[in-house]
């Protein structure tokens, strides 16, 4: 299906990834996973995506960093941020940034999920999730 | 009685540590009381010689010298006054036997009666005579010898030649001549010999008189050297004693709370006062351990929030597993299953961690001493900050020369002033500072030294000396207590160690603990 989402998701932890990209994946997102912040960016330099996903604290390089770029190189793309519990004004500078929205963990697969089918419906090429649908409804 | 079987598996059950601790804490406590009791018994257990016994002595020994020389000039004065007597008896004696002898002449010259002459010799007897007491005082009791018989055998001479016209036995010319020269001659040696007396006794009179006054200088002399030597050592005395209490206030001030112990051999008010400040000591000392716990509970809770923050990641990874466990169930094969389900117990024992060594740390207990390897201390330290560093952005090294001695300290109390040094180092460097953390042997042998060096914008010189005092704070109204240098500082102070600071605006700052190493001997044993 070439219409499927294109996102990149970047969290240093392990485990993010490996129980985000099936989840994703069972909503028609095709997600590349990164650790490596570094890495990420060199393969953002090339690919546009249509949502990235970052994690906000990473050692290297932050999110904060990783969305300026975005923002910069590919300003269709819409950026999620994911957030500590303890850095709400973090999140609220990462908003004026340009961010898309942000996500506080400890999250559920289906907040991430909500979110990524508000980005896609604002990028105008809706997802096969329910928020989106009840979204439309009372929209 | 049988043993549970459920506690006989060999394992103390999980209650055994906090009563471990407070043992501890209860020994801490009791080695306190334990050093003030001994105090408390070696400064009373001296002989007594009270400032006020010191006043009364001195004193009393004034007044002792005062009286003797009261009764010394009392005695003297006696003396010159039977010599004043004296004077005036034998002066009263020549002027009788000169008018005996002016009507002796008068008798020879113009032939007038010589009964008058004879009156005067009986009244200068009668004087002698009256006075026998005060005459025997000044000239013994042979007076009699030297003054009688030559008044007698002039009374004898003037008899003679007045029994001349009238009698029938007169005497020749010749003879009367000879009585005559004779009366004269007695006469004058009376005379002369009453003068002589009498010059000698003024002579003797000048001598008492000059040597009361004497007496007199060189007693006033003493009674003012007894009391200035008094007012010398009473002086020293409460001043050294002063000096020495200022001593001991500025060391109580710089948080070093040994008790007062004896440094004279006798005990007086100022022991009162030693007692005073040692029961001073022991409540200074009980506040000192509230306020290094207190504080201990603030840098508790600045490392919490970092600890919340990093709890996060395993309670993400725990929720995103379980959840996608719960939801593809059905569909996952049992390998996968275990996968997850292995992630799930890995991330719960992070979380554990993450939480264990912030309460080991935040866990109240007693003081205990015991030789500490100090590069180990410091990386778990900065293990107990490593969430705070990571949530600012700031990266941390720590160095460490090898093959270090160990120190002799309270490892809950050193590792509190370390992760004070360390959050303040946290708060003064910027997102991407670097902190370095430097173990190595101090300058003067026998000691080690901590360094914590920030890249922070450094401290002002003129607020530089103020910084461990209590209460100094640059942090904004609620962020800092301003107690954290302070009571590292006594904390150091109480292991016998120095804790120093230099700064250069703009270059950061280097905060330096040095402390000694062990060199009790059985600790090495206790290292094999």
């Amino acid at each position: 299906m070439s219409g499927n989402l294109q996102v990149l998701l970047l969290d240093d932890e392990p485990i993010v990834g490996r129980r985000l990209k099936p989840a994703l994946a069972k909503i028609g997102c095709e997600v590349d996973v990164f650790e490596d912040p570094e890495l990420a960016l060199a393969k953002m330099a090339q690919k546009e995506y249509d949502v990235v996903v970052t994690d906000i604290r990473m050692d290297q390089i932050d999110g904060m960093q990783v969305l300026e770029f975005v923002r910069e190189r590919w300003p269709r793309s819409k950026v999620i941020m994911i957030t500590g519990y303890a850095m709400m004004s973090l999140a609220r500078e990462a908003m004026e940034k340009g961010a898309f929205d942000f996500i506080a963990k400890p999250f559920k697969p289906d907040d991430l999920r909500r979110v990524i089918a508000k980005a896609a419906h604002a990028l105008g090429s809706d997802i096969d999730f329910d928020v989106v649908e009840v979204e439309k409804a009372n929209g | 009685m049988v043993e549970s079987p459920i506690q006989g598996n060999g394992q103390p059950p999980p209650e055994m540590a906090p009563q471990v601790t407070e043992e501890a804490e209860v020994q801490g406590r009791l080695g306190l009381a334990r050093d003030a009791e001994q105090a408390r018994r070696a400064l009373l257990n001296r002989p007594r010689f009270s400032v006020r016994l010191q006043i009364f002595l001195g004193n009393a020994l004034a007044f002792l010298i005062a009286i003797a020389i009261a009764i010394a000039l009392v005695a003297s004065f006696q003396r010159m006054e039977s010599k004043i007597r004296f004077l005036e008896i034998v002066n009263d004696y020549v002027m009788e036997v000169e008018q005996a002898r002016r009507f002796e002449k008068n008798f020879f010259l113009y032939g007038t009666n010589l009964s008058d002459a004879q009156d005067n010799v009986f009244k200068a007897e009668n004087i002698l005579s009256r006075n026998a007491e005060e005459l025997a005082d000044i000239m013994g009791t042979g007076w009699r010898e030297q003054m009688l018989p030559n008044l007698h055998r002039y009374q004898q001479l003037l008899e003679k030649l007045g029994q001349q016209p009238q009698s029938e036995q007169a005497l020749s010319k010749n003879e009367r001549l000879r009585v005559q020269s004779q009366v004269r001659a007695q006469g004058q040696q009376m005379v002369s010999a009453a003068l002589g007396l009498l010059s000698k006794e003024k002579t003797a009179l000048t001598e008492v008189l000059t040597r009361s006054r004497q007496l007199l200088f060189y007693s006033v002399g003493l009674l003012l050297l007894c009391m200035g030597l008094n007012a010398y050592l009473l002086g020293s005395r409460m001043l050294s004693s002063i000096g020495r209490f200022g001593q001991y206030a500025n060391r109580i001030a710089s948080g070093d709370f040994t008790p007062l112990t004896p440094t004279r051999r006798y005990r007086d008010e100022f022991t009162e006062l030693a007692l005073a400040i040692n029961s001073m000591i022991e409540e200074l000392e009980k506040r000192e351990a509230v306020l290094v716990q207190s504080h201990k509970m603030r840098a508790v809770g600045t490392l919490t929030a970092g600890v919340a923050h990093e709890l996060n990641n395993p309670m993400n990874n725990i929720t995103l597993t379980a959840h996608m466990l719960q939801e593809d169930y059905a569909d996952l094969d049992d390998e996968e299953r275990l996968e997850m389900i292995g992630d799930v117990v890995g991330e719960a024992s992070r979380a554990k961690k993450i939480i264990s060594n912030l309460l080991d740390f935040a866990r109240e207990s007693g003081s205990q001493l015991e030789p500490l390897d100090l590069p180990e201390l410091l990386r778990e330290t900065i293990a107990l900050a490593s969430n705070q560093i990571k949530l600012s952005g700031i990266k941390i090294d720590f160095q460490t020369s090898g093959n270090l001695p160990r120190v002799h300290g309270d490892s809950q109390q050193l590792r509190q002033v370390f992760l004070n040094l360390i959050l303040n180092a946290i708060d003064a460097s910027s997102k991407g500072g670097h902190i370095h953390v430097l173990v190595l042997p101090a300058d003067e042998p026998n000691y080690l030294a901590v360094k914590v060096m920030d890249s922070g914008s450094g401290i002002p010189a003129h607020i530089l000396p103020s910084i461990f005092d209590p209460f100094f704070t640059t942090k904004g109204k609620g962020k800092g207590t301003g107690l954290g240098l302070s009571v590292s500082q006594g904390i150091v102070a109480k292991h016998s160690g120095r804790i120093m600071v230099s700064s250069q605006e703009g270059q950061g700052a280097t905060f330096t603990v040095v402390l000694p190493v062990t060199t009790i001997p059985a600790e090495l044993g206790a290292q094999q």
